[in-house]
């Protein structure tokens, strides 16, 4: 009898075991993407094919322009001033195209094209005792805001054409800016290789872990948008705090602030975000964007009144315009008329919970490392 | 429950201390152990030591346990290998009563740390693993009992195994209870947010986005929270009773996020059943390992007197008493619970609600009248920043946090304010407290916070 109980016993633990065997095996999925596989496919292969290998593609041609007009420079013929000048502005633009891509390959130790390529405000004084001394290593953090875009801009554009000339007549700062130049392309041609093998990886990835292609491009989607609220708007304004202290007003804090594009680069930065929200190539083509994916899932906005989807798009539409605006560049419409600058900065700061919140939740992107259990 | 008159209080005890076999209790034991070395080397592999004990710059406390502090890396690391080991010698009855304090005091410190990291789960744990360093569960089947046969018990009180029913019933029955409000029962929320994210599943994704499907999904939840734990003690339908309770959740473990609690439930619940079932058990297991029957199988049970068993007796009623009333003393505080979240912890309330917020916090200069918004990753961790964003008792420390940081930097007496954004179950952002309030002239306490806006 013991034996026979024993045998029933055995044979109910093992489909028990089978059971559990089975419960278990999805167990590892839990943390499944909310829609499948597939259509995450489709949202990648449209940003990745249609967005960021174009513009990075673009990005290093800019640059490959700068290097001819910057080889092309003579001292002594203010057109080729201006058409440096020109091409640095067309590359400036280009970069903020990009920008909102810093994982995979840009957010390798020998890229971190962020932070090498535009940290600004420019530390000039480091600059010109780069220039002046000769002996500096770029690759050092201490010079990160003496390099990149921001020192272009200073280089070109802080005094009036005339004593551009006269100061570019000395070759070291011709040879700083090469070198500078040679920085960013060598770390962008390393990005635009990377992608080549990069984006099969990317464009296969499912699931919103940490690492996954929904969770990168979600959280520099973002990131890039805070830089855009923070570093090029609230900062230079005195909207700012740095470790909690409040930061005074300070102009020269604005991107492209020698060249004067402040608004136009903020303008190109929402712009690219926005083609990427709605999923718009470089081709023209409106394809699979966040958009989309926010329409499947009747998104609803928990910030204004209705579809999550629309009013993203919306918000990016309304923070363009007041963007437009502005009469003047950002320094002196800080200066002269914060009132407008603090309402372009709320209505930018709208749209951060629309982001934060509801579109996170949507894509059950995963911010939060651990468990949940809902509280 | 007829507790007025003494003749049952009595009776109960008289129950309490009857014998019943050690078999359910031996085997709770090992799946604990297990599961808990299962679950800390989850945690470690997934990088979490790191993640939440050294990378943050600060920490939440817990009200009266601000004294405790995390470790450095090594001695956290150290304490995991200790939560492994002790797990692991749990589940072998291996220097049980110490192997179970401490795994009982290292689980609760590091969950102490910080409370961003809070989950009923853990103070379940925490609770369960008090519980096993009072309990003698390593009197049998145990390498314990292995180096001093003598130990070994074939009969142990019934109230060995009846606390750990009660404290896994009232898990399930404080989570129905939550579940009686408006919008679980009546707006099928959050539940309908839920599906919606899920309308991709094969087959019954589709049904999904039916309003129809999560009404029925949020009342079967709440009838089946109300009530498992009363089906599991019947004999009849224990077998219906455990079978939904695994559909339950596996369906919840696919669904969010909750890693390894619905395994552990589902294979802690297995104590409600027959000690016959667990004598098989454990002769199964002796069977796949090819351990022999002990010599002795050990007939003595355990025998409390005097004074300690009146001890025993009175800890457990305050206890079972404290567990009963603690989910209740958000009654004490006015306001909508799910909104204010004054007394909302330690009460079982379990995927209950959707809530998120965005926190934009201001520092002024009260001597300048510069003003800043902060910005809340120079302070605290993506993770931190999202709790921190929905909960007051959080927020208020934040602004502490950020007051020190601060003044360590020589701007003394700031003015902090936030201006914090919730959606509660799919609402409307609302503004959560008020925005002109200087949260550093405030300090936690019990007494309701009346900072906090009206939903």
């Amino acid at each position: 009898m013991k034996a026979g109980g024993f045998l029933a016993m055995k044979r109910f633990l093992c489909l028990y075991g089978v059971v559990l065997g089975f419960l278990f095996l999805p167990s590892c999925g839990p943390e499944e993407p909310p829609i499948d596989s597939f259509e995450y496919g489709d949202l990648f292969e449209n940003v990745a094919d249609n967005m960021i290998v174009p513009r990075y593609a673009q990005f290093q041609s800019n640059l490959l322009a700068l290097q001819a007009r910057l080889n092309a420079f003579d001292a002594s013929d203010v057109q080729t001033l201006i058409s440096l000048q020109e091409q640095f502005k067309a590359t400036y633009l280009s970069w903020q195209s990009v920008s909102a891509f810093e994982f995979g390959p840009a957010a390798e130790y020998s890229a971190l094209l962020r932070i090498n390529c535009n940290s600004f405000p420019a530390l000039t004084d480091t600059i010109e005792e780069n220039i002046q001394f000769g002996t500096y290593n770029l690759d050092f953090p201490s010079n990160y805001q003496a390099k990149g875009l921001p020192a272009f801009d200073y280089l070109l554009f802080h005094a009036d054409q005339n004593e551009l000339l006269l100061e570019l007549n000395d070759p070291s700062r011709i040879a700083y800016l090469q070198d500078c130049l040679a920085d960013m392309q060598g770390r962008v041609d390393e990005v635009v290789n990377a992608w080549d093998s990069y984006r099969d990886i990317f464009v296969s990835s499912y699931g919103n872990d940490q690492s996954s292609s929904l969770s990168l491009l979600f959280n520099y989607f973002l990131y890039d948008y805070e830089q855009i609220k923070r570093n090029k708007f609230a900062l230079p304004a005195g909207f700012a705090t740095s470790f909690g202290i409040p930061i005074a007003m300070d102009t020269s804090k604005v991107e492209g602030f020698y060249s004067g594009k402040s608004f136009e680069l903020i303008h190109a930065n929402l712009t690219a975000l926005e083609s990427v929200y709605l999923g718009i190539g470089e081709n023209g083509i409106d394809g699979i964007g966040i958009y989309e994916m926010l329409k499947a899932y009747n998104a609803i906005s928990t910030v204004v009144d209705g579809d999550l989807s629309e009013a993203i798009a919306d918000q990016f539409v309304l923070c363009k315009e007041l963007v437009n605006q502005f009469a003047n560049d950002l320094p002196y419409e800080i200066v002269n008329n914060i009132s407008q600058v603090q309402e372009t900065s709320n209505e930018l700061q709208k749209m951060v919970p629309m982001i934060k919140n509801d579109m996170r939740s949507y894509f059950s992107v995963t911010v939060t490392l651990g468990d949940s259990d809902g509280d | 429950m007829a507790i007025n008159s003494n003749f049952s209080i009595s009776k109960i005890i008289k129950w309490s201390y009857a014998d019943t076999s050690i078999a359910p209790l031996v085997v709770f034991r090992i799946i604990f152990g297990l599961m808990m070395f299962a679950g800390t080397l989850r945690f470690w592999l997934k990088g979490w030591i790191h993640d939440f004990f050294i990378l943050p710059d600060h920490f939440f406390h817990y009200y009266g346990f601000e004294w405790v502090k995390p470790m450095g890396e090594f001695e956290m690391y150290t304490i995991f290998s200790l939560l492994l080991i002790s797990s692991l010698f749990i589940a072998l009855g291996f220097f049980y009563r110490t192997s179970s304090i401490l795994f009982f005091l290292l689980f609760t410190y590091v969950e102490l740390i910080d409370v961003t990291n809070y989950l009923n789960h853990y103070y379940f744990i925490s609770l369960v693993s008090f519980l096993m360093c009072l309990l003698p569960a390593n009197r049998f089947f145990s390498c314990d009992v292995l180096r001093c046969p003598e130990k070994a018990l074939k009969y142990i009180p019934n109230w060995t195994v009846a606390i750990l029913k009660f404290q896994l019933g009232l898990v399930y029955f404080f989570a129905g209870l939550a579940k009686l409000n408006y919008d679980w029962l009546f707006d099928a929320m959050p539940m309908s947010i839920w599906l919606q994210a899920k309308t991709h599943w094969p087959l019954v994704g589709t049904y999904f986005t039916e309003k129809w499907v999560a009404y029925g999904l949020s009342w079967m939840a709440c009838i089946f929270d109300l009530t498992v734990a009363f089906l599991l003690l019947s004999k009849r339908f224990r077998p219906f009773a455990y079978l939904t309770l695994v559909i339950f959740h596996v369906i919840t473990g696919l669904m969010f996020p909750i890693g390894m609690f619905p395994w552990i439930m589902i294979l802690v619940t297995l104590i409600f059943f027959s000690p016959d079932f667990h004598e098989k058990i454990i002769a199964f297991i002796r069977l796949i390992f090819n351990l022999k029957q002990a010599t002795s199988l050990g007939h003595n049970s355990l025998a409390l007197a005097g004074f300690k068993k009146k001890f025993l007796t009175g800890f457990l009623f305050i206890y079972v008493i404290v567990q009963m009333l603690l989910p209740f003393r958000y009654l004490t505080y006015p306001g909508d619970l799910f909104w204010t979240e004054q007394g909302y912890r330690f009460s079982w309330r379990v995927m209950l609600i959707e809530k998120a917020g965005t926190a934009f916090f201001y520092v002024t200069d009260p001597e300048t009248g510069n003003r800043g918004e902060v910005k809340n990753c120079d302070f605290l961790t993506p993770n931190q920043e999202k709790m921190m964003a929905t909960q007051p008792d959080l927020i208020l420390q934040y602004a502490h946090i950020i007051k020190n940081e601060v003044e360590s930097r020589g701007l003394k007496d700031p003015i902090i304010n936030a201006q914090v954004y919730v959606t509660l179950n799919g609402s409307r952002s609302k503004l959560f407290i008020d925005p002109e309030v200087d949260l550093t002239t405030l300090q936690d306490d019990f007494k309701p916070k009346d900072w906090i806006l009206d939903n």
